[in-house]
């Protein structure tokens, strides 16, 4: 993908097929050297690949690093995906490998280091809600990976398929752990919840 | 069927919770700068590419001058070569016999002239 052909690129999108005809021909805009289609598959997809990447990574400047990670490894990549498969389902699994790798990154440095911070979780500057406070101390609890999969289910409303497919594990793993997930969170929360 | 809810009796708090930790930051001018970012460091691939194409044009073209006059010399060493092989091949055959060096009219004539004067 070197120079910028001239290529038609889709304005607008009116349902979910033109939508997914759309992103097709920007994907293959793309493979054939467009950086604006690259840079509007970005647009499109960038939120919720932050959703992806936040749902692993513990902080909101890890997702960031890893979003722009996955974008990079996406756009390496993008020869060999084949534009009739759905660009979401690619483009995601990229993004939680970017996650995992950083997270694997993360724990070797900080086994060689002793920690001087604590990372914090990223807040919007209205957060000061009791119980999401203990919510958020209640999720260092749980394992990586079951956190990741009740944040990816719970907040972002992926399937247990899609999760399995994204994180390398089975489905029926990606339920189980679901399941372990919430029911540690509702022990962990029990005692919170009657103080509140 | 199974309550898939992560708190069947206050569900949304909870949820909400979650979604408020969770929550991808808000206004078009953090999507803005981060897609900046990512297309810059797109760009940066783009130009490690060339980069890495630059730093091997010189070297592979030196090569492909060695190797072109490698191809010239061996081309004009295997003609030089066959050359040879034929001179030594001309200069190494038999020797052609007298009586066929000389033209047939020409020992006629001879043979006439001599038979002229004798037979006077």
């Amino acid at each position: 993908m070197t120079a910028a052909t001239t290529i038609e690129l889709p304005i607008g999108m009116s349902s979910a097929a033109d939508a997914r005809a759309d992103e097709r021909a920007l994907v293959v805009a793309a493979q054939r050297g467009s950086s604006e289609a690259f840079a509007r598959l970005v647009r499109l997809h960038q939120r919720r690949a932050y959703a992806v990447c936040r749902a692993i990574v513990s902080t909101h400047e890890d997702a960031e690093d890893a979003v722009q990670e996955g974008f990079l490894h996406a756009y390496k990549a993008l020869d060999r995906f084949l534009p009739d498969q759905p660009f979401g389902a690619w483009l995601y699994r990229i993004m939680a490998n970017a996650s995992l790798d950083l997270v694997r990154r993360r724990k070797v440095r900080d086994a060689d280091e002793l920690p001087e911070t604590v990372p914090i979780p990223f807040r919007d500057p209205g957060e000061s809600d009791e119980l999401r406070r203990r919510l958020s101390e209640a999720l260092t609890r749980l394992t990586d990976r079951q956190r990741s999969v009740i944040v990816l289910h719970d907040v972002e409303g992926f399937t247990h398929g899609e999760i399995g497919g994204m994180l390398g594990i089975p489905e029926g793993t990606a339920r189980s752990d679901l399941h372990h997930a919430r029911a540690a969170l509702r022990r962990i929360l029990k005692d919170v919840r009657s103080d509140l | 069927m199974t309550d898939m809810r992560l708190f069947p009796n206050d569900d949304d708090e909870v949820v909400r919770g979650l979604r408020s930790l969770y929550a991808a930051p808000a206004g078009d001018a953090y999507w803005n700068e981060l897609e900046a970012r990512i297309m810059a460091r797109v760009a940066d691939v783009e130009l490690d590419w060339w980069t890495e194409l630059d730093r091997w044009i010189r070297p592979a073209l030196a090569a492909a001058a060695v190797l072109l006059v490698a191809a010239g010399v061996a081309m004009f060493r295997a003609h030089e070569t066959e050359a040879d092989i034929a001179a030594d091949t001309m200069l190494s055959s038999p020797a052609v016999p007298v009586s066929t060096a000389i033209r047939p009219a020409l020992q006629d004539d001879r043979e006439a002239r001599i038979r002229f004067l004798f037979g006077r």
